[in-house]
């Protein structure tokens, strides 16, 4: 019976309903649209992350660190037996990484080489443009680090090394292909070469650095590696969208402050236009409880007629969006960050959906409430002469 | 920069006592020869190192004190900027004393990959130790004319595996025995480094190099230049010279 | 008219608090976030061109081939002269020469031997001769301990590398590295204090020092690695034009250590963000004016529903509906100026608070390599003064005449009905 009077009452003054209808469901809008794209930002940059570089989870030599540069020289050992035949069924890979040397333009910089199997299927680089069968070394580098240091496919580049007992040798390299990713960690400051011939290079037959794995969870401890699952290895990505979503509520409270106050101002002017009808209601019997029931539906209402509303032109949109990306309109690597292309593809769970639906549905109905209180303490005397009773009612 | 003095001294020193035969001398004879008549225990050397920069060239003046191959001291005595810089070397460590900061620092690390003092060879060059013949095996590959001079020329190639340098040309001086040009190869035969001697002269009945040019090969750049102002052999000295001590007298 | 109109909005409280409140609110909103977006453009440009770009900066061409390693041996020699013309050429501006180094810290025990060592990225600017990099650098505010170097031979250390070669306040620490030519270089100073800058990318290992100190240091007497030219006030056109003038006239191409100043935006990553930066931002504020001006406009509608009973009155009483209809207008005028002098003067309270304390966001920034604030500030520039006008008055006005319509669709006797309800 309420919600039914409540429908009427609303429909009935037309045009600002569907106003207050609009904001509320632009609102819904924009909160699962920012956070889909969040939550399609962190799916994608983890998936990202997970196929260029990280896979399942890593086992590292035990030196190995890689914010300490120090710790190449010594980070290698033999793989374990039981890796060597995942490696062998292409369930891991290995990669062997040491400091080293270029000269582009005759200057020196030093970088980090990482051997890799050409063969690997497990991580994107595309380690299938490396050819260990020539005489020459053949490498693969990242075009954002190419660009830094001027150079272009099929041109070479001297590289120096040392092998592990500090014998110095050298090499032209030729760059194979330049690859394009959006994971700065397999691309910033080193050169990708195949795995045989870096160890072969350095004398280090079967070492490698970093163990690559396939299936998440892989967790045996093996003597003289540490295992890092992908919890470890995606911390400071989890942690920064995390940052980023904290940050963007600013928005999302903006907006719904704004869609609230319209919702506030329109009941607060109700209930003073309507205190009449308040006061013919009680009369006939309805109590102020019921009465209150009635204005806040009211404003809940909006709420409901906002989902369907925001449904109207918000799932196309965001159909939209999730089909060709949102371009976020910069190159995010230019700032950085891992794992973001230039267009982010947003993800809308259910979760999220129906949470902003609940958040945002449970805030309105507050804010429809608030101002009835005020009812509560009418006498239906005041009501029905137009007057709001000051003082409550004893 | 030491080393390289001291290598080339090192092979030119026998030079003296050396008979030269005709073609295509054994090469391992040549460097034994060498090594047997070379050493000397001890040595004195002040010496320029002039280094070609971007932009201008500088010119340093070290004196330095040698024993053996195992330990060295050098002292920068110019420009003003280096002077009282002090290096010590003893086997595989390397300290550093600065007269500004009076400290003694070691040098590890991605230090030693460094340029020293912004010449073509780094500290690491430094560190290496003084090739003998019993380091490397050397094969006469040919006979060549280097600036004017009848030349053997030598490959030599490292006896062990633990040799920065694991194959080297030289060029000797069929007269003089004193290699007038060196050339250093990596492992897979890439040419890094090289060493030419300009100028030779007679010190004590032993040749010697006067100038010569040391080149990262790898850099852009002229190289660094050394020029040989006086040298003593066998010169006593007190051993509190190779202590961390002497570093900051 | 306009007198009466006023009195009757005053004594009428609910035909004034309330419309005003919400508009003021409204206002308030549209002030603060006008003022955020400001501050974050202007911290973009100002973080970077404190720490990376200056207004305008001076390199040398080879410098500025291999301007990401920041070489200093190929930095600008005779810097003093260069000083010399830049200030008589360009008086308004301010010019600083600073040096970007890298460097071992060395932390020596009692006996001097090595304790600890680690990477630090060094920065030399002018910190004695007047204030302008302090200010610039905002050193005094970013002083985790200690002091600012009062004379030579003092430095700061980020707060982050103190703790990590465990270094103290008046500490002794060794700086190692190499001279502009290559030679070997130690220098110590004495630890003055520790900072932090709330810019990731130099609080994981800044160190900052006396230009003197670093010249001294690195054997760089009257050079720097680079020279920052600040303008009073940042614009864009200026800095092109003063840079094509200096290029032309200093600037060779077949020359690699001849000068090129670079203007802000033609800097690294600078034109492409700027660019993205104010499309976004763009969209944001229009976005957000379209929808408080929606709220705003419903709220103006709403005012003038509330009023029909009213209006049957007036009617009745012999008022002709233009009349009605331009004073509620005028009302509504009276209603969006005064509510919006209101919510301006609220929305800049809180936008200077926000300008004044900021918001911590470091943990947003961790990534990045684009040198920011950790802390986001509002700016107040003039717009803020008249940016919640559009939504105060005009869209609340525009809500009026649309609400207002209805005085001439429905007839006398409808309206006084309303009145009757």
């Amino acid at each position: 019976m309420v919600t039914k009077l409540a429908l009427r009452n609303i429909f009935g003054s037309g045009l600002r309903t569907w106003l207050n209808i609009f904001i509320l469901s632009l609102s819904y809008f924009v909160i699962i649209a920012l956070q889909g794209f969040f939550v399609g930002w962190q799916e994608d940059a983890t998936r990202e992350m997970k196929e260029w570089d990280l896979a399942g989870g890593q086992y590292w030599q035990q030196s190995y660190d890689p914010y300490d540069p120090f710790t190449l020289d010594d980070s290698h050992g033999p793989t374990p037996k039981e890796l060597q035949e995942k490696i062998k069924k292409d369930k891991a890979i290995s990669i062997l990484l040491t400091p080293a040397t270029i000269y582009p333009k005759g200057r020196m910089r030093n970088i980090v080489l990482k051997g890799i199997d050409p063969q690997q299927k497990l991580l994107k680089i595309p380690t299938k443009h490396l050819r260990s069968d020539e005489d020459e070394i053949s490498c693969l580098i990242g075009s954002e680090f190419a660009k830094k240091i001027d150079i272009k496919e099929g041109e070479y580049l001297v590289l120096r090394w040392r092998d592990k007992n500090g014998v110095y040798d050298a090499e032209d390299v030729k760059i194979a292909h330049i690859f394009h990713t959006t994971v700065l960690t397999v691309e910033s400051n080193q050169i990708w070469i195949p795995l045989s011939q870096l160890q072969e290079m350095l004398d280090l037959p079967g070492e490698v650095t970093i163990i690559t794995m396939k299936d998440e969870n892989y967790n045996k401890q093996f003597q003289g590696w540490t295992y890092r699952n992908l919890d470890f290895l995606l911390a400071d990505l989890k942690n920064m969208i995390k940052a980023k979503t904290v940050g963007s509520s600013i928005i999302y409270f903006l907006l719904l402050f704004l869609a609230v106050l319209a919702i506030f101002d329109t009941q607060i002017l109700s209930i003073f236009r309507r205190r009449k009808e308040m006061g013919t209601m009680m009369a006939m019997g309805m109590t102020r409880p019921k009465i209150i029931q009635l204005f806040t539906t009211e404003g809940a209402l909006h709420a409901v007629f906002a989902i369907f509303m925001g449904a109207i032109y918000g799932i196309p949109l965001l159909n939209y969006f999730e089909k060709v990306g949102m371009n976020i309109g910069m190159d995010a690597k230019e700032w950085g960050l891992s794992g973001l292309e230039d267009a982010l593809y947003p993800v809308y769970g259910w979760k999220l959906v129906l949470g902003t639906i609940i958040f945002v549905f449970l805030t309105v109905i507050i804010v429809s409430y608030l101002p009835t209180r005020k009812i509560s303490r009418l006498k239906p005397t005041d009501a029905l002469r137009g007057k709001m009773t000051k003082k409550k009612v004893d | 920069m030491k080393k390289i003095i001291f290598i080339s001294l090192l092979i030119i020193t026998h030079t003296f006592n050396l008979n030269l035969h005709a073609e295509y001398l054994d090469g391992n004879k040549i460097l034994k020869q060498i090594d047997e008549n070379m050493y000397s225990k001890t040595m004195v050397t002040t010496s320029r190192m002039i280094v070609h920069g971007k932009r201008r060239s500088r010119t340093m003046r070290v004196r330095s004190w040698t024993q053996g191959d195992t330990r060295s001291f050098s002292e920068y005595l110019s420009p003003p900027k280096d002077a009282g810089t002090k290096m010590l070397k003893i086997d595989d460590k390397l300290w550093i004393y600065n007269p500004q900061a009076d400290r003694i620092i070691q040098i590890s690390g991605h230090m030693l990959r460094q340029s020293m003092m912004g010449s073509d060879i780094s500290y690491e060059d430094m560190m290496e130790d003084n090739e003998t013949s019993e380091i490397y095996k050397a094969h006469t590959i040919g006979e060549e004319v280097f600036n004017e001079s009848d030349c053997w020329v030598l490959k030599l190639t490292a006896k062990t595996d633990d040799v920065a340098y694991h194959t080297k040309n030289i060029w000797v001086d069929k007269e003089k025995i004193i290699p007038l040009k060196e050339e250093r190869y990596g492992k897979s035969g890439k040419l890094l480094k090289t060493t030419e001697i300009t100028e030779i002269m007679k010190i004590d009945k032993r040749w010697y190099p006067k100038k010569f040019v040391f080149k990262d090969v790898l850099k852009k750049g002229k190289g660094t230049e050394f020029i040989i102002e006086s040298i003593e052999f066998d010169v006593k000295i007190p051993e509190i010279r190779f202590s961390k001590a002497a570093l900051r007298k | 008219m306009l007198k009466f109109l006023a009195k009757g909005l005053m004594r009428d409280r609910s035909r004034s608090f309330f419309p005003i409140l919400i508009i003021a609110a409204g206002v308030v909103l549209t002030v603060l976030f006008y003022s955020w977006i400001n501050g974050f453009i202007g911290m973009i440009i100002s973080e970077n061109a404190r720490f990376e770009t200056g207004h305008v900066k001076i390199v040398t061409r080879a410098y500025n081939e291999l301007i990401d390693q920041k070489p200093y041996d190929l930095g600008l020699m005779n810097v003093d002269k260069k000083l010399n013309y830049l200030n008589q050429n360009y008086p308004n501006m301010n010019w600083q020469p600073r040096i970007y180094f890298g460097a071992l810290l060395d932390v020596p025990d009692e006996n001097g031997e090595t304790l600890q060592q680690g990477e630090v990225m060094g920065l030399g600017v002018d910190l004695f001769s007047d204030n302008f990099e302090r200010n610039l650098l905002n050193l005094e505010n970013a002083l985790a301990s200690g002091e600012l170097p009062q004379k030579q031979g003092e430095i700061l250390l980020s707060q982050e590398v103190a703790s990590k070669l465990k270094v103290k306040l008046g500490d002794n620490v060794t700086m190692i590295g190499s001279t502009m030519f290559g030679s070997i270089a130690m220098y110590n100073f004495i630890v003055s204090g520790t900072v932090r800058f709330g810019i990731q990318a130099m609080d994981r290992g800044a160190v900052i020092a006396d230009i003197s100190d670093v010249r001294s240091f690195l054997d760089m007497k009257n050079t720097a690695s680079e020279i920052f030219g600040f303008l009073p006030n940042y614009k864009e056109e200026k800095t092109y034009a003063i840079s094509k003038e200096y290029n032309e006239k200093f600037s060779y191409e077949n020359d690699e250590f001849s000068d090129i100043m670079l203007p802000l935006r033609e800097q690294g990553q600078m034109s492409f963000m700027l660019a993205s930066v104010d499309q976004r931002t763009g969209i944001f504020i229009f976005f957000f004016l379209f929808i408080m001006s929606i709220v705003l406009w419903n709220s103006g509608l709403m005012n003038g529903i509330r009023r029909y009973g009213e209006v049957g009155v007036r009617l009745a009483i012999g008022e002709s509906k233009g009349h009605i209809y331009r004073a509620m207008i005028i009302e509504a005028i009276i209603i969006g100026i005064v509510a919006t002098i209101i919510g301006t003067a609220i929305g800049l309270v809180f936008s200077y608070l926000l300008q004044h304390y900021g918001i911590n966001i470091s943990s947003l920034m961790r990534d990045a390599n684009v040198i920011m604030s950790s802390t986001m500030r509002a700016r107040v520039t003039t717009e803020c003064y008249f940016v919640g006008f559009i939504p105060g008055v005009i869209a609340s006005v525009i809500g009026a005449c649309f609400a207002g319509i209805g005085i001439y669709r429905r007839n006398t006797a409808q309206l006084f009905k309303e009145l009757e309800q």
